[in-house]
């Protein structure tokens, strides 16, 4: 339920985001795009719980963060934190991919902060979310 | 203390109570040089109890407010409490107006003169992320009228976070003795620590359980720490000696030196090595065997180190890598230049089988060279020589020369569950070169297969351990036999030789994204005869007609025709390909041209395919064409 939640979600973010940067196709596929959605998919089981808990917020470029590992048990902390920085070198990797699918690999800052509205937008009630003024609670 | 009761402090509201009673003025006299806030106070004459509040104390370290001190003199049990609510002087205090920290101790205090021993139960720090229950026991604070402090501190299962919860700790126990004493120069210390349970999570590490200890004694002399001898002992990892000397200023490791005679490597992998290994490939594997490491720092240097592996085997957990029996001799030093041993038994490296390897090279500061390494790969062996590696601002570079001995390519093909191919492989690389994360190689890799050549160039690999490796390259096919591949790929019978070009050929995650590949036959004279079944597959490729054609037709009676020449082009771009066979014709583009008699001529006539739908296609050519052979 989660991976078609995730998948669903994934289509949306870029579908929404193919009417902001109307030139570059952000739906475009290739294996190494594929490789990235599949791990993120993967992980998204791991990382739903952070979000719903606070442990870890949608960051205002794209990204994640940990925002309070407390609300994560001491065990699991180290583990966050590598879950986290996983995610990230994913998603970097999946804003440079798109751009470089695109013929154009310097759109990936542009590509990254259209995701990066669109994953808050997205995001679910409860979510902690980053906006210019810190983090707030969708 | 003192002084900062006397010149300090600023006391905004203070209130004494003083009750008759028999003097004590020996425990009194402790208690001032504990506190001396009483100092102001007390009188010559007889007292029972002291109590003194105060509303608030402001001192540059921090301020304290709502202190109650109660000093018992009664005997038998003279006894002092004290609550106070403490915040230390930093400047994000401001933000949070409930960061008081509690403070409560109920200390007994000594009735005779000899013994000065002092014993505080149930005393306890207490703020919203802190929690520490304590015992503490004071042998002695003066003696000889100097300053010499001999104490232990038991903590009972206390917690504490920072406001990030990246330090911190949970039901937490142990025990910390410290004794200090003044010297002529400084201070002589002397610790130990004992961790007896609980759990501490500290960014990156997190330690499970207690069981681990250190002694350590030393001197403090301006704001250098030294360490004349430490003792850690790390529950199942192993046990360190250490001496060395630490800047407080800036906690800089001035001189080091430590000796770790046998690491558990299979203990300390998750606890010390994975958290610092973090995005890396080498941070999901298992590891078994031990370790044995001499480190020297000297003058905020590394000096030197000599790190050993003894029967190490360390597993990837997604098999990308494994090396068994891993045995190794490193030593460094920044002086001289050293020679370095490694050898595995056997391994595995993206399933290819490795066989026993001994590898000696030469290090000199921040290089690494060696003149010949062979690596047995599968029946063959991988030849490097001239190998130069050094490591500048945090990236590794490399060079040199690879010379692959045939391997065959039936146990290649079947490792990396490939269609079985027979034949070996071979090549020679004049230089691979890996700078910023991108290997590189000059000239060209030349496999052997199918009875011709396939010859790599312009071959160039980012981050093969990756999620998305990429591969670039050309390749060149020369007088691939047919009968050869369509047998391996159950295409059904061909017979003559292909030559292929396949330029700009770019792998993603080793799957093909963009190319320019073109195959024909080969020129030169040799049989050529194609089989109907592969007449129907190739049709089918082409989307299906010329089959049916050739089952309606007086064709059906032949088993095999004759053909000139044979071709298929395909120009991959955004998982498009854009085909054209050996002529083009008004409707589409000829596949096979028919020569001599019988002759078959097969058309293509879609332009355009989806690459992923030829996949499928192809896919479902073979499997039928398998499934037909084994019946």
């Amino acid at each position: 339920m989660k991976k078609i939640l995730f998948s669903v979600m994934l289509l949306v973010v870029m579908l929404a985001n193919q009417v902001v940067v109307a030139a570059a196709d952000l739906e475009v596929n290739t294996p190494a795009i594929s490789a990235i959605k599949g791990s993120m998919q993967a992980r998204h089981a791991q990382l739903a719980s952070h979000y719903a808990s606070g442990a870890i917020g949608l960051t205002k470029d794209g990204l994640i963060a940990v925002r309070d590992a407390n609300a994560v048990p001491l065990k699991e902390r180290a583990g966050l934190n590598g879950v986290v920085a996983a995610e990230n070198a994913d998603r970097a990797k999946l804003y440079q991919e798109i751009a470089t699918a695109n013929g154009h690999p310097e759109w990936q800052a542009e590509i990254q902060n259209t995701f990066a509205s669109r994953w808050i937008d997205k995001a679910q009630g409860g979510w902690w979310v980053q906006g210019a003024s810190g983090w707030t609670k969708k | 203390m003192s002084a900062l009761c006397v010149t300090e402090v600023i006391v905004t509201s203070l209130q004494v109570f003083i009750r008759r009673s028999t003097p004590n003025m020996i425990a009194l006299s402790r208690i001032v040089s504990v506190c001396c806030l009483i100092c102001y106070s007390i009188a010559a004459h007889a007292v029972s109890e002291v109590s003194i509040s105060v509303e608030r104390l402001e001192h540059a370290m921090g301020t304290a407010k709502d202190i109650a001190l109660k000093v018992q003199l009664t005997q038998p049990k003279p006894s002092v409490t004290l609550h106070a609510a403490l915040k230390p002087a930093e400047a994000d205090v401001q933000h949070k107006p409930n960061a008081w920290t509690q403070l409560d101790l109920s200390c007994n205090l000594p009735q005779r003169r000899s013994v000065d021993a002092v014993r505080c139960d149930n005393g306890r720090l207490k703020s919203a992320r802190l929690d520490l229950p304590f015992n503490l026991d004071i042998n002695h604070l003066f003696q000889r009228n100097q300053l010499d402090v001999d104490a232990a501190l038991y903590l009972k299962g206390g917690s504490f976070s920072d406001e990030a919860g990246l330090h911190a700790a949970e039901k937490l126990s142990g025990v910390m003795a410290i004794a200090l004493k003044r010297e002529a120069q400084g201070w002589r210390w002397r610790t130990s620590l004992d961790w007896q349970t609980g759990e501490v999570f500290w960014q990156p590490f997190y330690i499970e359980s207690g069981g681990h200890a250190l002694q350590a004694a030393g001197t403090l002399r301006d704001d250098v720490l030294e360490v004349n001898q430490a003792h850690f002992k790390i529950n199942r990892v192993g046990e360190l000696d250490a001496d060395g000397a630490v800047r407080l200023s800036d906690f800089k490791l001035l001189d080091f030196n430590a000796k770790l005679p046998k690491l558990d490597l299979g203990a300390a992998y998750p606890l010390l090595f994975k958290p610092l290994l973090g995005n890396t490939a080498f941070n999901n594997a298992t590891i078994d065997g031990t370790a044995a490491l001499q480190l020297k720092v000297k003058n905020t240097e590394l000096q030197s180190f000599n790190l050993q592996l003894n029967d190490v085997d360390v597993v990837d957990i997604n098999n990308k890598f494994a090396f068994y029996q891993l045995n190794a001799n490193i030593p460094w030093s920044y002086e001289a230049s050293n020679p370095v041993r490694l050898s595995y038994a056997r391994g595995s490296l993206l399933n290819l089988p490795l066989g026993q390897t001994e590898i000696n090279a030469e290090v000199n500061r921040y290089a690494i060279t060696a003149p010949n390494i062979r690596l047995p790969v599968l029946d063959g062996a991988l030849s490097l020589s001239n190998l130069s590696a050094t490591r500048l601002h945090n990236e590794w570079f490399w060079h040199l020369s690879a010379k692959l001995e045939p391997i065959s390519m039936e146990g290649f093909s079947t490792q990396l569950k490939l269609p079985r191919m027979l034949g070996k492989a071979s090549a020679q690389i004049p230089l691979v070169t890996y700078s910023g994360g991108i290997l590189t190689t000059d000239g060209s890799v030349v496999l052997n297969v199918f009875n011709g050549t396939a010859t790599v160039t312009q071959l160039t690999m980012r981050t093969p351990l990756g999620i998305a490796p990429k591969l670039n390259a050309d390749i060149a096919l020369r007088n691939l036999e047919l009968g050869e591949l369509t047998r391996t790929f159950s295409f059904g019978a061909i017979e003559g030789k292909l030559d292929g070009d396949i330029k700009g050929l770019e792998l993603q995650n080793w799957k093909p994204v963009t190319f320019d590949a073109r195959i024909q036959s080969s020129p030169g004279k040799y049989p050529k005869k194609i089989s109907q079944r592969a007449v129907e597959n190739i049709s089918a490729l082409g989307g299906g007609g010329a089959a049916a054609a050739v089952q309606r037709s007086f064709l059906r009676f032949f088993e095999q025709f004759n053909y000139g020449k044979m071709g298929l082009s395909c120009r991959l771009r955004n998982d498009i390909c854009e085909m054209g066979g050996v002529e083009s014709t008004a409707h589409g583009y000829i596949i096979v041209k028919g020569s001599g008699i019988p002759a078959i001529t097969v058309m293509g006539y879609n332009q355009t395919v989806g690459w992923s739908e030829l996949l499928a296609r192809i896919e479902r050519v073979i499997d039928g064409n398998t499934k037909a052979v084994v019946r």
